[in-house]
């Protein structure tokens, strides 16, 4: 049995939390948005930064998988 | 070809470019110096010609446009530093544009120089050795070394460590979200015919490669103002 | 995939450093001398106007001297003035009343010459009617005590006559 290919599957469950923190984060910047829509060019600044850093888990259980198939 | 080559294709070459004779194979370069070579000189080219004759009045649109351009990338620079670090202004918008044009020259048929994984530890090696300059220049050995055992004494092994996570975060994020672009863009690219890929195209390399350098050079100002108050 | 080679690392640290010393030459400086060069222009140019301020406000304050100088003379002059048709008017009517008072005393004066030989007059008269009675006396009887009674008669009748 070639466990490589399941161990790339198991690398990948990193996407899950950078969903869900992602899918919070946004969904308290529009309720911020909502409540002061002068506002609304900085909190886009902040949402897009903390999507970034926010996506680097992610990323890495996609470095760690493409490893795992190609070495 | 199917998938598999392909990906090996990009992801397992041998990235030497220039062999040099002796040393069997420890010196060779790779393709990402010459392509930062090529940038380089290409960037030396546009700033000779855009900054020709500047006039202190009567002056050409085109310098306006080069003025305007040095105030809105300093302004931004400045409002991540703050007023105490004003010094590595200069520093850190070399980086930003370097980030910027090396992640977006995927475009015109090069491979991205920080597809390679020596130039992003390249690049968080200078940045750490940047940080910690700052702060012992701005506080002095002995107070930068008290600095480790701030706010209480048990969290000092977390700050030594931090010093080696941080350059660490910095170059895997930047490695993983430029290789998981390239990789996505290539396998759109097979799957898709002829113009369907443009905007995929147009989000991974454009606005992902900019988020990406401005995320860096986010984190490192950030770390920077961190160290000098 | 991950190999790290040290020279490529040191190759594109000393790649990255003579880029930024690119940066800074060609862009960061020729950039900054012009703004430095705009700002040293417009400092000047407010220093002028600061110098230019300066000096009006100077000026004006000689001029508000010299008009307040010009109102005191003519306060003086028309002091002087008030002054002058007051001495005159004094003059004038000190010059009236002198001249009064010598009428009166002339006039006075000429009374009494007057009232003078008024008197001569009359003593003249006196003496024509004494000498009328003499000879009237001496027409008749010549006795001492008729005489002086004659005489004492007579004044008497005379001053009553003059009086």
């Amino acid at each position: 049995m070639d466990l490589t290919a399941i161990g790339a599957a198991l690398a990948v469950f990193t996407g899950l939390g950078a969903g869900v923190g992602i899918g919070l984060a946004t969904s308290k910047a529009t309720d911020a948005v909502a409540r002061q829509p002068e506002a609304d060019g900085k909190i886009m600044k902040l949402l897009l930064l903390g999507c970034a850093l926010a996506e680097a888990t992610a990323i890495y259980g996609f470095v760690v998988a493409i490893m795992i198939l190609f070495t | 070809m199917n998938i598999k080559e392909l990906l090996n294709e990009i992801l397992l070459k041998d990235k030497a470019f220039i062999h040099m004779p002796f040393g069997e194979g420890r010196f060779d370069i790779y393709e990402s110096v010459v392509v930062t070579w090529i940038i380089m000189a290409v960037i030396l080219i546009l700033l000779l010609i855009l900054t020709r004759d500047f006039k202190v009045h009567n002056i050409s649109k085109r310098q306006a446009a080069v003025e305007s351009f040095v105030l809105w990338l300093r302004g931004l620079v400045d409002g991540m530093l703050g007023e105490e670090a004003a010094r590595y202004t200069d520093y850190i918008s070399t980086v930003l544009l370097y980030l910027a044009v090396s992640n977006m020259i995927g475009l015109f048929g090069f491979i991205p120089p920080t597809m390679d994984i020596n130039v992003t530890a390249a690049l968080s090696l200078m940045s750490i050795i940047l940080v910690e300059a700052a702060g012992i220049r701005k506080k002095g050995v002995l107070k930068w070394l008290k600095g480790f055992t701030e706010p209480m004494a048990i969290i000092t092994p977390m700050n030594i460590l931090e010093l080696a996570i941080r350059p660490l975060s910095l170059c895997m994020r930047l490695f993983g979200n430029i290789i998981g672009a390239t990789v996505i863009m290539e396998l759109i690219k097979h799957v898709l015919p002829v113009f369907l890929p443009v905007p995929f195209c147009l989000y991974f390399d454009i606005f992902d490669g900019l988020i990406q350098a401005y995320v860096f050079v986010f984190l490192t100002s950030l770390y920077i103002k961190e160290a000098v108050e | 995939m991950l190999e790290f080679s040290p020279i490529n690392i040191i190759c594109i640290v000393a790649n990255l450093l003579i880029l930024y010393a690119i940066f800074k030459i060609f862009l960061f400086k020729r950039v900054d001398d012009i703004l430095l060069k705009r700002q040293e222009e417009v400092d000047e140019a407010t220093k002028a106007a600061d110098i230019a301020t300066a000096k009006a406000l100077e000026t004006k304050k000689e001029y508000e001297n010299k008009i307040a100088l010009a109102d005191e003379e003519k306060e003086q002059i028309l002091a002087d003035i008030k002054k002058q048709g007051y001495d005159e008017y004094e003059r004038i009517v000190s010059d009236a009343r002198k001249k009064g008072d010598q009428i009166l005393t002339e006039a006075r004066h000429n009374a009494e010459v007057e009232n003078e030989r008024a008197k001569e007059v009359y003593a003249a008269q006196i003496t024509d009617m004494v000498i009328d009675a003499a000879s009237k006396i001496a027409a008749t009887k010549h006795s001492a005590a008729d005489d002086r009674k004659l005489y004492e008669k007579f004044i008497s009748e005379a001053g009553v006559d003059n009086e």
